[in-house]
């Protein structure tokens, strides 16, 4: 089981320069054991808020879609990373409607960190890297997108850090990404 | 008369956002406003009902919950098709409601700066927007059942005052309704939160541990539906 502890899964929405499918190269070729999920032939519906995953259903979506492929493997990493187009400072929708779905594999129960109430892990997730790709970005969305995901890994309660990437660092940023992940 | 049109991001038609859409929509009323409630997800099949609604307005208050520290998904999706549309835009004034199960303001406001960068991009007038947060405890309930629902209540009225007045609406206000307690008093709420979770999942779950999603063999037919998934994908 120690060898799985690294896990490494990239969700990856389209974009242009291919980010994920390089990110995922860069992670092999450090023979570290990474799996790419390509979202965008995937088709996940709305969270609906339905309760059926806190009742009937209890942890698990009660609607079926393409997160039956998605959270099992999810379920088997330690390391999650998100390569996402970027609108408005937020993740792509269709990356957004699969976040939303983590929920379900979510620790339900509440932690205090720093005086705060904060939730637990996605699965066994122990670090969450986001990559946000965006042909051209001004500071304010730099600045909301980072602060986004930072929110996203205090509720959680893990590790990790945002990346932003555009046409002309792109290369730069995913060399970054994978030598992070290889330490 | 003015027009309001309220958008309800969330998909529950009588959850906190609503409750929230009501009393915005009270308001206005009181205020001389002609005021539209339309609800985002019955719509996302065919959204020309709510572009429409959107471009007979002078006014625009979307209000939705917070989902993992913004709005939800389908709310990008709204975005992007009004982007697309831009037709329906003509300089309209946007505030913007979120509320989450979280008491601070920090961990909800992505949301509104989403909105912000897209009112920004498109020509409408950002008016500012509202944080509130426990409305998953509130379940739909009236602000006043809040631990400090008073202040709320207060916050939230002076916030929809100057939406009435097609004012700018500060961040001041909703930091003010802020529930502020020592950290020992979260502490001890998450312990109570989390007997509770686990009683709830101990009823429905039993002795089994494991996430259904770890279990290689996962039933994938509830719901009386059966979709066999390709695994070449
Ligand atoms: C998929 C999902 C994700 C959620 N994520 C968060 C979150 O990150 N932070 C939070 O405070 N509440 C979160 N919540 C709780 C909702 O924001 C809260 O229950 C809200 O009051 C629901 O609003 P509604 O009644 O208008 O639907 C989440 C709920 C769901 C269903």
């Amino acid at each position: 089981m120690r060898r799985e502890e690294n896990m490494i899964t990239i969700l990856s929405d389209y974009t242009r320069q291919e980010a994920g499918e390089r990110l995922e190269q860069k992670l092999r070729e450090r023979k570290i054991e990474t799996e790419l999920i390509a979202i965008a032939d995937l088709y996940v519906d709305p969270c609906y808020s339905c309760g059926g995953c806190t009742n009937k259903t209890y942890g698990q979506c009660i609607h079926r879609d393409d997160v039956d492929i998605i959270l099992p493997k999810l379920m088997r990493t330690d390391v999650l990373v998100m390569v996402t187009p970027v609108k408005w400072g937020s993740y792509s929708f269709k990356m957004k409607r699969i976040f939303d779905k983590c929920a379900v594999i979510g620790d339900r129960h509440y932690y205090c960190k720093n005086g705060e109430l904060v939730k637990g892990k996605i699965g066994r997730v122990h670090t969450f890297v986001a990559i946000g790709v965006k042909a051209q970005w001004d500071d304010e969305e730099k600045r909301a997108f980072k602060n986004l995901v930072e929110e996203n890994i205090k509720i959680m309660n893990i590790r990790g850090r945002a990346y932003l990437a555009d046409d002309s660092n792109l290369s730069d940023c995913l060399e970054t990404v994978a030598e992070g992940l290889s330490k | 008369m003015k027009k309001a049109v309220i958008i309800n991001l969330s998909p529950r038609k009588v959850g906190t956002s609503m409750m929230l859409a009501n009393h915005c929509r009270e308001f206005l009323l009181s205020r001389d406003y002609l005021v539209k409630i339309t609800h985002l997800y019955p719509n996302l099949k065919d959204l020309s009902p709510l572009l429409a609604a959107i471009n007979e307005a002078e006014s625009i208050i979307m209000i939705g919950p917070c989902y993992i520290n913004t709005y939800p998904a389908d709310t990008v999706y709204l975005l992007e098709e009004l982007e697309k549309n831009q037709n329906n835009l003509h300089g309209q004034c946007l505030y913007a409601v979120i509320q989450g199960g979280m008491p601070y303001v920090h961990t909800h406001e992505s949301g509104l700066k989403m909105l912000e960068l897209f009112a920004g991009e498109n020509g409408l007038r950002y008016k500012g927007g509202f944080v509130i947060g426990m409305g998953a405890m509130l379940n739909g309930q009236p602000l006043s059942k809040l631990l400090n629902g008073k202040k709320a209540e207060k916050m939230f009225g002076h916030f929809l005052e100057n939406v009435a007045k097609q004012e700018n609406s500060p961040a001041v206000l909703y930091h003010e309704a802020q529930l502020k307690m020592p950290g020992l008093v979260y502490c001890i709420m998450a312990k109570i939160m989390n007997r509770k979770i686990e009683k709830e999942r101990r009823e429905k779950q039993g002795d089994q541990k494991k996430s259904p999603y770890e279990n290689p063999g996962l039933d994938l037919r509830h719901n009386g539906k059966d979709r066999t998934i390709d695994c070449k994908r």
